[in-house]
């Protein structure tokens, strides 16, 4: 009896149940004080282990610590030793990205209508989109030379089978009951479109928007770590051989900021576009 | 689109879309070996499928695939063992816990979201170029997906469900049983395939930095030296094992379970 | 006609119902000489063929004449093909022979003088509760001061005041299906396809919404098929009542209801009534449990 009635405070626990009012206000707060909590902890812990941990010689090389980080990421900001190599990866993050929406909504809603096109089309996204972007990297810096195609190819890569797929997935889970009603109301093939289709595949569409900004970041970096002369990425490799860890970690920082800044921006707009959604989405 | 509803016979429906597939793959092929009939192609930048095949059996013939293959594997497969070693508790215990999981939510959503493969070049400086910093990268990578969707799958467990089993006299062993495993276990299965993902990427960023062997490095070494019909010959076998590996993933999901497959 | 309708119940007509549909074709003579009906179905039969799944027969040459401003339900077994049956009146299936007409021509595609009453609602999730009855206005270019003002007399009518601005997933089900309903009496359509529109109702909502209907149906002289599993709400609602076998979907028996209109909810305690739904009942049940 006393199992199953932890359990249940557990299970209550997991679905935010109601909790008495008096408690509400710490109930509210209770998880990002948790989190806040955490991070504190996790950085005053990184912060001090060198005052409590004898560190080898050799590993030493390879440590920093959040305040000489801090102060790094600082230093390059206000240099502006930042500014000039993060261009230079944004540039090659925002053309990789736009061509890959451009290129990847329309061909997916056309292959989500078409079972002839989908069909035809599987084998090639079911194999780009499982193989690693990254083994093209040598083709790609053959073929477009180092520098910023070689990258923008790659983020385009990388970018284009979210989106391809999501948009996909979301047009062909158009509601089919749903299109018949419209239908039965006299709608044509562009009715069903913009009163179905579109509504239903756009959340899918931001999930792949959001996992593509994931990749495409991901994507900037590793070919400016093989295939590059100038971009934050290769700062960071220079920075790593040179034992400047404080400029990698802030380097990290920086893409983290980045990717952490794009997705949370998409986070709103699906917000905002959802709102006809319960409360637990299962998008892909 | 006309046809949604209108229901007509058509024979062999179920095998139209892989004869489909599967010619629009051979067609993709043909065009490719057909086009350097018509255009003469710098063969140091392009390569044709004949002599692609014919690399590769080179590479199979004299082992020198399998044994970059078998290197490359080693440090896959350890790596992602200690993701889902560390990954999968993890997740439950956040998703169990309400308060592991507030402290600890926010701190892995950051982790996630930041391109963690930046890190790599230390830690093949810190580790070595050897098994054991490619086994790092693969597990730094690999450990999110496990640890995102364990937490994601015990958070939706079903409370009516567990109402049920409850009241037809079950315990709590029966409750893991017929409940909890069942439901998380399913979202742990979809997060290998991402997983299995990030390690390949994982094991080719560690082999591109540094190595001597392996099948990223026999990739970037085929490509130095303007060896194309080896180095196509090297990404289509890692195109064939990253699908072979995804949808074998995939095709055990809907076969241990089929409640789950959507359409 | 392959197959002669069965007709049962008493013959002759009341005075009464007379007088209310003051209209001759209506009578039990006209049922049985059989004048072409408004919407005729002949012979319909349609086979479902899932990929990877046998065929699956639905109907099998389903009869069924209705006339101009009838009232007509369908009941049987579940999975017999009323929805289906429906959906091939409303233009979104075609069987694969027989034919179904409406006012002699067969029936090309869906078309604003036909709406449906969906089994599972249909309600567009991202779409309020006004924009969803607002839909089928919409398709037929209404200025949206109309469409709005339609929408708002609706809402009050199916008991949705206040709801207006909901989304779908915020109503109950009961909720859901009166919307559904809205939407369909918003394109004022002739006929009317209702597949189990109150199942999801309460006892006394359902009755509040039958009368409802009853009194739109006598004003707006529509057509309504009308498909329920509830024999005592065929019976109260119909001038006839068609019991369908098992699938393969036929249509086994027509029952014609002569009791007086406007019905009062009174007569369901008849003697009458009970008799009739006996008989409905002992025609259905072979069905169901054979
Ligand atoms: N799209 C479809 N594909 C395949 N089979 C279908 C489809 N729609 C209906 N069926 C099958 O056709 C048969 C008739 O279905 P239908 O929905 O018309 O039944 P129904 O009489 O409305 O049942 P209920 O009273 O339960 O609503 C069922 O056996 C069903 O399984
Ligand atoms: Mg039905």
């Amino acid at each position: 009896m006393a199992e199953t009635q932890t359990l249940d405070a557990r299970v209550a626990a997991l679905g935010g149940a109601d909790a008495a009012p008096h408690r509400s206000l710490w109930r509210r707060i209770e998880p990002a004080a948790w989190g806040a909590g955490s991070f504190l902890v996790l950085l005053l812990v990184w912060q001090f282990v060198p005052y409590f941990v004898p560190l080898k010689p050799g590993t030493r090389l390879f440590f920093t610590v959040p305040s000489r980080v801090a102060a790094t990421l600082w230093q390059m900001i206000v240099s502006g030793s930042l500014w000039a190599p993060l261009g230079v990866s944004a540039t090659a993050f925002a053309i990789g990205l736009a061509i890959a929406i451009v290129v990847g909504l329309p061909l997916g809603i056309l292959i989500g209508r078409s079972s002839l096109l989908n069909a035809m089309f599987d084998p090639f996204i079911t194999a780009f989109n499982a193989t690693p972007r990254l083994v093209f990297l040598p083709l790609l810096m053959l073929w477009l030379g180092i520098g910023l195609w070689s990258k923008v190819a790659i983020v385009f890569i990388g970018a284009l089978f979210p989106l391809l797929i999501n948009t996909y997935e979301g047009v062909r889970n158009g509601d089919k009951l749903l299109i018949n009603v419209v239908r039965s109301f006299g709608a044509k093939e562009w009715d069903i479109a913009r009163l179905v289709v579109v509504p239903n595949a756009l959340p899918f569409i931001v999930v792949g928007l959001r996992l593509a900004i994931g990749r495409a970041v991901l994507g900037v970096v590793v070919s400016e770590f093989f295939g590059s002369q100038e971009g934050l990425g290769v700062v960071m490799v220079r920075a790593a051989s040179g034992f400047q860890v404080d400029v990698v970690f802030a380097g990290l920082i920086v893409f983290a900021g980045l990717s952490l800044l794009m997705t949370g921006l998409v986070k709103l707009v699906e917000d905002r576009m959802t709102r006809w959604r319960p409360e637990h989405v299962n998008a892909p | 689109m006309a046809e949604q509803a209108i229901v007509r016979p058509t024979f062999a429906a179920r095998y139209r879309k892989i004869l489909l597939g599967g010619f629009a793959v051979i067609l993709f092929f043909a065009a490719w070996q057909a086009i350097f009939l018509f255009v003469p192609f710098n063969p140091l930048f392009i390569s044709k499928p004949s002599l692609i095949a014919a690399g590769l059996v080179d590479l199979i013939g004299s082992g020198d695939l399998f044994h970059d293959l078998a290197v490359s594997a080693v440090p896959f497969f350890i790596g992602l063992a200690a993701a889902v070693i560390v990954g999968v508790p993890l997740g439950i215990v956040m998703g169990w816990r309400p308060r592991v999981g507030y402290a600890l939510d926010p701190l892995m959503t950051v982790f996630y979201a930041s391109p963690l493969v930046a890190l790599a070049p230390l830690l093949v400086i810190f580790f070595g170029v050897g098994v054991s910093g490619k086994a790092v990268i693969v597990f730094v990578l690999a450990v999110f997906p496990f640890i995102f969707n364990a937490h994601a799958g015990v958070r939706a467990v079903d409370q009516l469900l567990i109402n049920v089993v409850r009241s037809l006299g079950g315990g709590e062993w029966d409750l893991y049983r017929m409940v909890i495993f069942p439901s998380v276990l399913p979202y742990i299965v979809a997060s290998s395939r991402i997983a299995v993902g990030r390690a390949l990427i994982a094991v080719l960023v560690g082999e591109f930095f540094a190595a001597s062997e392996g099948i990223g490095y026999a990739i970037s070494r085929f490509g130095d030296i303007f060896a194309l019909d080896r180095m196509f010959g090297c990404i289509l076998v890692v195109m064939v094992i990253a699908v072979v590996l995804t949808e074998g993933i995939r095709w055990a999901e809907r076969a241990a379970f089929p409640w789950r497959t959507r359409q | 006609m392959r197959q002669a309708t069965p007709v049962a119940g008493r013959c002759g007509l009341g005075d009464h119902d007379r007088r209310l549909q003051g209209e001759i074709r209506r009578t039990q003579e006209n049922r049985i000489v059989r004048m072409a009906g408004y919407i005729e179905g002949r012979n319909v039969s349609l086979t479902f063929r899932p990929p990877n799944r046998a065929p699956l027969r639905a109907l099998g040459g389903f009869d069924i004449a209705v006339e101009e401003g009838e009232f007509l339900s369908i009941v049987g077994p579940s999975g017999c093909g009323k929805s289906t049956f429906l959906n091939v009146v409303l233009g979104l299936t075609k069987p694969d022979s027989g034919e179904v007409l409406m006012h002699g021509k067969p029936i090309g595609g869906p078309g604003s003088d036909r709406a449906m009453v969906f089994q599972e609602f249909g309600l567009l999730p991202w779409r309020t509760v006004q924009h969803n009855i607002e839909l089928g206005l919409e398709l037929k270019k209404v200025p949206a001061e109309k469409r709005r003002a339609t929408a708002e007399r609706l809402v009050v009518l199916v008991g949705l005041a206040g709801f207006e601005q909901h989304y779908p997933h915020e109503l109950s089900g009961g909720m859901k299906q009166r919307v559904g309903l809205a939407r369909a009496l918003a394109t004022d359509p002739d006929v009317l396809l209702m597949d189990e529109p109150f199942a999801a109702l309460d006892a006394q909502t359902r009755d509040l919404m039958q009368a409802e209907l009853l009194r739109i149906w006598r004003e707006a002289r529509k057509t309504v098929l009308f498909v329920t599993h509830q024999i005592d709400e065929a019976i109260y609602l119909s001038d006839r009542v068609v019991v369908m076998s098992k699938r393969p979907g036929r249509a086994k028996k027509v029952f014609a209801i002569d009791l007086p209109r406007p019905r009062e909810y009174e007569m369901r305690v008849t003697p009458e009534f009970n008799d009739l739904k006996l008989e409905i009942w002992n025609t259905l049940k072979d069905e169901i449990v054979a």
